[in-house]
């Protein structure tokens, strides 16, 4: 059974409180369709299916109150200005169908073709990242825009905020995957993040806009946001945390996974170490590697991406070598680039190591900044481009 | 009878004239305060009864009428006790005014002795400027009265002393016999100058152990951000994990700030004076304030008010710095308050008892942690703060507040290593002197404003840039999406680091080195990836 009815019955007991994924699919499989579901509770006869007896009593009244109403569901996302994609549609991600439990319908805002773009990889970390985690999320996210790969993460604190920001900033698209309503995608101090992600990107969840978070739903996101890439990279995370879980689903579902290794006994990287010890998760040696990874990926990667944009593995443009980028600096430059380019320094361990007055250390940083050879993180400055490949 | 006598008034920093009127009549005993008096000074009944008393003088068993004029002008605290105690006494006949006109200024204590009151400088300015040369003032405020031109300030100990002045030398005698033996007040002494020398030149430099920079290992980036923000008058906000050597840097401060000069230092004093700092302090405040309240302070104490509207820290430091340690730790409503001060270089005081506008032109140093436990960003111990909580915690400074400051430097903690190995640092002499030049420089190029206080057109009319400097000012606001008061921010402290370099134009370098460092209003911690 399908059509329009069907898909707006679909949507409607859908949006029912309390109508979760198993409900939902029994209920729709043992009536043959939502639009049955709706009917019988209108006839306040859904005590006719087998699963219909065992109903709480309150959420029997809310699809009762539902299926008197079924505009209501659409109008609340009409106001919200948020998109469904039911999986009725065909638009549906065919990535999802293949899970053990697909979201009966999507719910989005932005652009929902992203979720259908040729490339797309999750980032995901810890909350609570250190300032080198944070450098790394920003300078993967940076290079999977400069792949036309869109960034997939969860909009959370930390890693999932650094991996959105970063892509937004270097023009990038990227989808929050969010394990709540939309009337509140990720936490509040995302708002800002929210809004420009949203001009090119998209935000996508499976619980309707007026939906609060539970304890359950994020663990749950956590399937879509593999699923909805073919490949997962855990940049940072304890072994107990929803990025280790992505990376677990990331395996059952078959996609590719990367983790960053990190030093033994630290453990804001525990759980990625486990990880490539006890699983085929791949590590992340370094941007080159990953590109390289990704290019068995997309076969297409390599010569040309297309769009028309070469690559940086294309060789139009070659890659520029750590001594090569020196003979293009000044001596301050220079004399920065090879601090910065032996590990993460602030400004202070600039000019502690080159001896040089503070102006001018700085003014040479910023110099490497603007070339995109330097970043800065917090209050440190991370190697980036030919610098973070020293000899 | 009737006695008139003169005191004065302090309405926020200027005085004003007042006539304390006295009949002594016939009728029922009872003493009547008129003139818009407020609780301390209705209290005055009390203290004068007691002091005349005590002073070994009579009170008048009449009905004794004082009125305080110009009667619509509300009249704070206690400075007029000795001017109501005088008048009694001559209007009851006790002390013939034998000895001139003499204004009178003071608060008495019930032994009849008089206690410093505050705000001496300016009522004596007012007094002096009305005609009234002659005036005596609690021995403890004398230094401080004196500092008036012109003014004949005399130093009295008790309320004896001051009615042998009123009487002159042939009422002396009279005066002298109604002192009863017991009477516990000390005699005048003869140079009319109650008291010891005061022991401490007058400051409003906070008390803090002095720190010189030698003693400041590490941390260069902050030590250049400092000596930016202070050759500049640019607020600065130094952020870091507990030990970073925050306060330590702060308490540099007054060594490096160069004094106030005349016209500077006598506003100090009028500040000090109305504060009631001075007591027992000789000479202008010489030395640049330096405020440093405690994060517990009320609103009344940083921005003042209070019931008797006494000016706060803001204005304490004016002309020089305040420091505010911990400054997510204040108050919200008491950081909003610092706006006003720090756009407009005043703050308006309003309550019930009356408005009063002090000056605050002030620099803001302030320093904070980066989250509740002090570890966000620390590359080697993890922050034990909740998800999202350092970014709640950084978003308790509010961004208008923000805002308004021009730098802002990250601070690491120093590693061991550093702080035993190598050369002592440049110390706070010689970094002094370039503060000192270049303060020196961009007030002559600038008409005496300092960088940070010019205007947008004016810094970029006066500031000396290069075509290369202007075009990167254009590349770095395009690159960081600037606002027109970052840009203007960056060029202004471009403009302080030539200055501090003795260069009188600011090449591209310059702009490039002031790009790094950050706008304290800048982006948060998670899009600064």
């Amino acid at each position: 059974m399908s059509g329009p009815d069907e898909r707006a019955a679909w949507i409607a007991l859908a949006g029912v409180d309390g109508v979760g994924l198993a409900y939902f699919s029994t209920l729709v499989g043992q009536a043959g369709g939502a639009a049955p579901v709706l009917e019988l509770a209108r006839r306040g006869a859904l005590g006719e299916l087998p699963a219909g007896r065992r109903l709480p009593r309150a959420v029997h009244e809310a699809i009762r109150g539902a299926a008197h109403d079924p505009g209501r569901a659409q109008a609340e996302l009409d106001q919200g200005g948020v998109w469904t994609i039911t999986a009725l549609d065909a638009t549906y991600p065919p990535e999802l169908t293949g899970l053990a439990d697909p979201p009966p319908v999507l719910y989005g805002q932005g652009d929902p073709t992203t979720l259908a773009a040729p490339r797309r990889v999750s980032v995901v970390g810890t909350r609570r990242p250190s300032v080198l985690g944070r450098a790394l999320a920003g300078a993967i996210a940076r290079q999977l825009v400069e792949l036309d790969a869109v960034v997939v993460s969860g909009l959370a604190f930390g890693i999932d905020g650094v991996a959105h920001a970063a892509t937004v900033a270097a023009g990038g698209v990227t989808i929050g995957v969010i394990g709540s309503g939309h009337q509140r995608p990720g936490p509040r101090a995302h708002a800002g993040l929210v809004r420009d992600l949203l001009a090119r990107g998209a935000v996508v969840g499976e619980l309707a806009p007026h939906a609060r978070p539970t304890r359950g739903t994020f663990p749950r996101r956590n399937r879509l946001l593999s699923a909805l890439a073919q490949a997962v990279i855990v940049v940072e995370a304890p072994t107990r945390s929803g990025a280790v879980n992505t990376a677990h689903h990331a395996l059952e579902q078959g996609k590719v996974l990367f983790a960053a290794p990190g030093r033994p006994g630290d453990r804001l990287t525990a759980g990625c170490l486990r990880l490539l010890r006890e699983t085929e998760a791949r590590p992340l040696v370094g941007l080159d590697e990953l590109v390289a990874d990704l290019a068995d990926l997309w076969p297409a990667l390599d010569p040309a991406i297309p769009g028309g944009r070469p690559g940086p593995r294309s060789g139009a443009v070659p890659t520029m070598s750590w001594a090569d980028a020196l003979t293009l600096l000044g001596p301050a430059e220079r004399a920065v680039a090879r601090v910065v380019g032996t590990g993460p320094a602030g400004l202070d361990r600039v000019i502690a190591t080159t001896g040089l007055p503070p102006a001018t250390a700085a003014s040479a940083t910023t110099v490497l900044q603007l070339r995109g050879w330097v970043t800065l993180v917090g209050a440190t400055y991370v190697a980036a481009g030919p610098l973070a490949r020293p000899p | 009878m009737l006695a008139t006598l003169v005191t004065a008034v302090v309405d926020g920093l200027a005085g004003s004239l007042v006539r304390v009127e006295v009949d002594v009549a016939p009728g029922i005993p009872v003493t009547r305060l008129v003139g818009l008096p407020d609780a301390a000074l209705s209290e005055a009944r009390e203290r004068v009864r007691g002091a005349i008393r005590n002073a070994g003088f009579e009170y008048p068993a009449s009905r004794v009428t004082v009125n305080l004029a110009p009667a619509d002008r509300p009249k704070r605290g206690a400075a007029y006790d000795l001017a109501i105690a005088v008048g009694i006494l001559v209007a009851s006949g006790q002390v013939r005014a034998g000895g001139g006109s003499w204004a009178l200024l003071g608060e008495l204590s019930l032994d009849g002795s008089l206690q410093a009151v505050s705000g001496v400088l300016p009522m004596v300015a007012t007094l002096v400027r009305a005609g009234h040369r002659r005036i005596a003032v609690p021995a403890a405020n004398a230094a401080e009265g004196r500092l008036v031109a012109g003014a004949e300030v005399v130093a009295v100990v008790g309320l004896d002393d001051a009615a042998r002045l009123v009487a002159g030398p042939r009422g002396r005698r009279a005066a002298a016999a109604a002192l009863r033996p017991a009477a516990r007040v000390s005699a005048v002494d003869p140079a009319g100058d109650g008291q010891a020398a005061p022991s401490r030149p007058a400051s409003l430099v906070a008390a803090v152990e002095p720190v010189d920079l030698a003693d400041v290992r590490g941390q260069a980036t902050a030590r250049w951000a400092l000596e930016i923000a202070l050759a500049g008058c640019h607020n600065l906000l130094l952020v870091g994990p507990p030990g970073a050597g925050k306060t330590l840097l702060a308490r540099a401060i007054p060594r490096l700030l160069p004094p106030l000069d005349d016209e500077e230092a006598l506003e100090a004093t009028v500040v000090a004076s109305v504060a009631g700092l001075l007591a027992g302090a000789a000479g202008l405040c010489r030395d640049r304030p330096f405020r440093a309240p405690h994060h517990t302070s009320s609103y009344a104490a940083l921005v003042g008010g209070g019931p008797r509207l006494a000016p706060g820290e803001v204005t304490l430091a004016h002309r020089g710095v305040l420091f505010l340690d911990e400054l997510a730790e204040f108050d919200r409503d008491v950081l909003d308050a610092l706006r006003q001060p720090l756009e407009d270089g005043s703050v308006t005081i309003a309550r019930a008892a009356g408005q009063v506008r002090y000056p605050a032109r002030l620099q803001l140093v302030a320093a904070m942690n980066p989250c509740r436990c002090g570890f966000a960003g620390d590359l080697s111990r993890p922050c034990r703060c909740a998800s999202g909580e350092p970014e709640r915690y950084v978003r308790r400074v509010s961004g208008p507040l923000l805002d308004r400051l021009d730098l802002r430097v990250e601070m690491e903690r120093v590693p061991p290593a550093a702080l035993l190995e190598g050369d002592p640092p440049e110390g706070s002499a010689v970094v002094a002197a370039r503060i000192v030049a270049a303060r020196a420089l961009a007030r002559d190029r600038n008409g005496g404003v300092p960088n940070a206080l010019l205007s947008g057109s004016a810094i970029l009319r006066l500031g000396g840039f290069d075509g290369r400097a202007r075009r990167r000012l254009e590349d770095v606001a395009t690159r960081q999406l600037l606002t027109a008061r970052g840009v203007h921010r960056l060029a202004r402290v471009a403009r302080t680091i030539a200055d501090l370099g003795g260069h009188p134009g600011v090449d591209e370098a310059t702009i490039l080195a002031a790009a790094n460092l950050r706008d304290p209003a800048g982006r948060p911690w998670e899009l600064a990836a």
